[in-house]
């Protein structure tokens, strides 16, 4: 049985879209990204499954409980972290941590302190002297403290340093080898590839495809940039390959996109003497051509 | 639940704690400062209000005032207590609330194994004793301020004349958490409800001054709040205002529980 199972879930905002027929299933111990751009409809799902929104219709189960008439036995054993995480300016740190301990039941503030620690976190100093990264490192301790067997992470990285989004992305991998299942949404493709073993695309309020994370970025199209010690007849062949779009040479450097199979364009490649070559990841936007055709 | 219960009402106690002694100390001293004067002016007083106008005395239920504790109720406990201790009670129980929601407090409350019924309830029974310790401390330096002066104040009438301001302001509470089901604005709320306590004392003093309009003071909840300080507590009056208070909570709390909280 899947952990989270939604079926046709739809949220309207009176003539306003949220989501709309959103079928999905998120299984044990799997790391599960909603990804899409900004207003996409990430967050109104997330808030549908923890009941802060209530659907127009559809449903949604969690731990095969009803996510509304079960809602409290459910957030008893998730760990979760909102969108642009906040607690009150006055409130420290430990004062909510010590409030949710108590709430869930937890002897003591449970991993808190050692997460602080971690993550480098004041947990004395009150919110509101916090810049938007220390906040938001607060609002991390806060969603896995209890060690949690479902963690809901909104935009989880977002205002952290790059230092501490790594140290956030190895906490989600050993969250996973916990058994804890993991359901993240982002607008970052690098952040999602890092620790997502599927991702849901979202875009205008709609799922519109579930794919693993490795099958997602096989599909979408890279770009690669060659330099060739001497002139050659590359282009040509390329030109012959499928998936292969946008070519461009000039001054012994060769670009395009690829999207698919990298196999027959590196066994191009390989023919010739080549001194540079690059191969950058697809962007969110580009992933999005995937699935769209270029519709946007 | 009640464990829960008991953490949530000491949470919204420990974060309001300056607004405890932001409303308690100035009540209080204005209190204990009426109270303080009225030996010096008691004799000048009672020739003054032989001097008003009929309808004046009966707008705001001023008879003799040669008692400090009928000094008390028209100077304070007719007008300025309740009005201000209904205020008070709408900011306090918005606080737990909308107060929370534009935070992004009510969002890590609600990750935790806890209703919205719960909080709504929690918020109220804060409310009712954040109310009731700056009545305390009200009534505490205005006994004060009597044994200073030697006023005489009986301390027992002044219990039941501040106690009575609690009922009434339960009712703004309730109504604030009515509020909650419409809107998560604090403004909103504390503006929508404010206007609610003003309308009100408006009708009951219409309704008192003009005798064809009073059946208009059943509209107010006013009409129930009487002169506890010289009459005492009318317990039917108490309870029944606080159990309209309760069920107002419970309304507010069942429509909280079915709105949608947005980000």
């Amino acid at each position: 049985m899947p952990l989270i199972e939604t079926e046709m879930l739809t949220k309207r905002y009176g003539a306003k879209r949220g989501i709309e027929d959103v079928t999905v299933a998120v299984e044990a111990g799997e790391v599960f990204g909603f990804l899409g751009p900004n207003g996409a409809g990430k967050t109104t799902a997330i808030r549908t499954l923890l009941d802060l929104l209530h659907p127009t219709s559809g449903r949604a189960r969690i731990f095969g409980l009803d996510s509304h008439r079960d809602s409290v036995r459910i957030r008893g054993r998730l760990g979760n972290l909102p969108g642009d995480f906040g607690y009150g300016r006055q409130s420290t740190g430990r004062e909510a941590l010590r409030l949710l301990a108590r709430l869930r039941g937890v002897d003591g503030l449970g991993r808190g302190p050692e997460l602080a620690k971690r993550f480098h976190a004041d947990l004395d100093r009150p919110l509101g002297q916090l810049s938007r990264g220390n906040r938001q490192k607060i609002g991390l301790i806060l969603a896995t403290f209890h060690s949690p067997e479902l963690l809901i992470l909104d935009e989880p990285t977002s205002g952290l340093d790059p230092l501490m989004q790594e140290e956030f992305l190895t906490l989600v991998g050993e969250e996973r080898r916990r058994g804890c299942t993991v359901l993240l949404s982002s607008h970052e493709l690098d952040e999602v590839e890092r620790v997502c073993d599927r991702v849901g695309i979202v875009r205008d309020g709609r799922l519109i495809a579930v794919e693993r994370i490795h099958e997602l970025l096989g599909r979408a199209r890279r770009t690669a940039t060659l330099e060739l010690a001497e002139p050659s007849d590359l282009v040509g062949e390329l030109r012959t390959l499928p998936g292969v779009t946008d070519l461009e040479a000039a001054d012994g450097k060769v670009s395009f996109k690829v999207a698919g199979d990298l196999d027959p364009v590196l066994r191009a490649i390989a023919k010739r003497h080549v001194t540079d070559m690059e191969l950058t990841h697809p962007t969110l936007e580009e992933v999005f051509l995937t699935y769209y055709g270029g519709g946007g | 639940m009640t464990a829960q219960l008991g953490e949530l009402v000491l949470t919204h106690l420990s974060d309001r704690r300056r607004s405890l002694l932001a409303w308690g100390l100035p009540l209080g001293l204005w209190s204990a400062f009426i109270v303080m004067i009225f030996p010096s002016v008691e004799g000048a007083l009672s020739k003054a209000v032989q001097n008003y106008p009929t309808g004046l005395k009966e707008a705001f239920g001023i008879g003799e005032l040669t008692s400090v504790e009928q000094y008390l109720h028209a100077e304070l406990l007719s007008l300025i207590v309740p009005l201000a201790i209904g205020y008070l009670a709408v900011r306090a129980v918005a606080s737990g609330l909308t107060g929370a929601a534009e935070s992004g407090r009510l969002d890590v409350l609600l990750s935790a194994p806890v209703s919205r019924p719960l909080l709504a309830a929690a918020s109220f029974a804060a409310t009712a004793v954040e109310v009731a310790i700056v009545l305390v401390m009200t009534v505490l330096l205005t006994g004060l301020g009597s044994l200073v002066a030697g006023a005489h104040l009986s301390l027992g009438s002044a219990i039941a004349g501040y106690a009575n301001v609690l009922p009434l302001a339960l009712i703004f509470a309730g109504l604030g958490i009515v509020a909650t089901g419409f809107s998560l604005r604090t403004s909103v709320v504390t503006g929508s409800v404010a206007g609610v306590l003003v309308t009100m004392y408006v009708i009951d003093l219409i309704g008192r001054l003009d005798s064809d309009l009073s059946g208009i003071r059943y509209l107010s909840v006013f009409k129930y709040y009487g002169n506890a300080i010289e009459e005492g507590i009318d317990p039917v009056a108490f309870l029944g205002v606080t159990a309209v208070a309760v069920a107002l909570a419970a309304i507010g709390a069942w429509l909280f529980d079915r709105r949608d909280l947005a980000a």
